[in-house]
């Protein structure tokens, strides 16, 4: 399981791996360093126990493999000969070299005795943009984004003849909705002086009534209207009550007489015209 | 000619006699030693009457780390208790030891320190011959009176680490 601690100054990621002689003195770089483009390591730091005697010859070596060539891209030597064992911690800078070159890794003794508790840590740094065209680094293209033109966009509202001319429409809007504003607060207006007017006149014809009524009072008291003016008229049908008696009515002489003469002066009248034109 | 250039030497100084200037020269010299405390040591009480810093008895072992940045200029000079600095009062003898050993070490050669070291009385004095750090233990043990239990309350004692130039 790799696991790693890392920090971010600027835009390069400093780090160091787990321990890689955890398991075992030797171990596989592929498993201990974060396998991204460009990294470096700039450091080894390594920890381990020598159990062995004094007298005996004890060399120990912590190194890796050249991955691209023979022998070793590091490696680092502790002469234990003549010496009692102990602990011993170094820090071992490297010239920062590339990911591809770090092989193999172990923990080799030469003579007699052994080594315990060994740790073995790399110290690393890297960019994360230092591959082309990376996600999130500056000039980043996505090879799989259509490639479309870029087209400038003119908004039309920038125009200042169009925009005065928004305005414009938007004066005029403004006087038509004030012309019907005014319409619509002449036409409530007056429908409330109609219904004030019929209020009003329902109230005028109640005090006319109440009037009238006064009046009548007065005119019966002074016994100018007939008692008959309130007697209600029997309701029905009232049939011709005059007869009659002669079964036959006599010629009038005296106006047939008049009849006469008054055709006999027409008949004069008429000829008269032609006798002038005689 | 040995004559001759005292002479010329003179002559100069005379002609400067009245035009004397002190120009002062300063520097500062940083120690190539440095000492840090990588470990502070605590007594475990096992017995009554004894107080020790071995991890078997409940106590932590004091460990000093020396750095050297150049090789063959500093000794060690490291000095384990033998007195106490603050304790109950004590009305009998209290017996002291101790080793100061290396404990780690940044250079395979240190671990010859061991063998290299002098020790007299608490203590110990190593020449500091290679560049680089090393880790020095120093156990202590104290043993109060023919088998008398220590009275209750604190102890507190101090190793004395020492860089010294040579």
């Amino acid at each position: 399981m790799l696991s790693f601690s890392y920090c971010y100054s600027d835009e390069t990621v400093y780090g160091s791996t787990n321990n890689a002689a955890s398991a075992a003195l030797n171990w596989t770089m592929a498993n201990i360093l974060p396998q991204q483009a460009g990294l470096t390591v700039n450091g080894v730091v390594y920890r381990y126990t020598t159990v062995k005697n004094p007298e005996d010859n004890l060399v120990v070596y912590v190194q890796n493999k050249d991955a691209l060539g023979d022998g070793y891209v590091f490696r680092e030597k502790d002469d234990w000969t003549g010496l009692p064992g102990n602990v011993i911690r170094k820090i071992v800078p490297v010239n920062n070299i590339n990911i591809n070159r770090w092989g193999d890794g172990s923990i080799e003794t030469e003579g007699f005795g052994t080594v315990q508790d060994a740790s073995v840590v790399y110290t690393y740094q890297y960019d994360p943009c230092f591959q082309a065209n990376s996600p999130g680094c500056p000039g980043y293209v996505d090879p799989l984004a259509v490639n479309i033109t870029e087209v400038e966009v003119v908004d039309p509202l920038d125009y200042d003849y169009i925009q005065q001319e928004m305005d414009r429409k938007a004066t005029l809007k403004d006087q038509e909705q004030e012309d019907r504003d005014r319409k619509r607060i002449r036409a409530e207006m007056k429908s409330i002086n109609d219904r004030l007017e019929k209020a009003l006149s329902i109230g005028n014809n109640a005090l006319m009534i109440a009037e009238a009524q006064v009046k009548e009072a007065q005119l019966f008291a002074m016994a100018q209207i007939p008692s008959s003016y309130e007697i209600e008229l029997l309701g029905g049908e009232y049939e011709e009550s005059i007869i009659i008696k002669d079964s036959k009515l006599p010629d009038n002489k005296k106006m047939f007489r008049n009849n006469l003469i008054q055709q006999i002066l027409h008949e004069e009248l008429v000829n008269s015209q032609y006798k002038n034109k005689k | 000619m040995l004559k001759q250039l005292l002479v010329v030497t003179f002559s100069l100084a005379s002609t400067n006699a009245f035009a004397n200037v002190s120009v002062p020269v300063t520097g500062t010299v940083e120690s190539k030693c440095v000492l840090a405390t990588d470990t502070v040591g605590i007594y475990g009480n096992p017995l009554p009457n004894t107080l020790s810093t071995d991890p078997i008895d409940g106590g932590v072992i004091p460990i000093v780390r020396y750095d050297v940045l150049q090789a063959n200029f500093y000794k060690a000079k490291i000095t384990y208790p033998n007195t106490f600095s603050e304790s109950p009062d004590l009305v009998d003898v209290v017996n002291w030891t101790g080793d100061v050993t290396v404990g780690e070490v940044s250079d395979a050669t240190m671990s010859g320190y061991d063998t290299s070291k002098i020790e007299y009385n608490n203590v110990t004095e190593v020449d500091l011959t290679i560049a680089g750090s090393t880790w020095f233990k120093i156990e202590s043990e104290a043993e109060y009176g023919y088998d008398r239990a220590f009275p209750a309350g604190t102890y507190r004692t101090v190793v004395t680490a020492e860089c010294i130039a040579l």
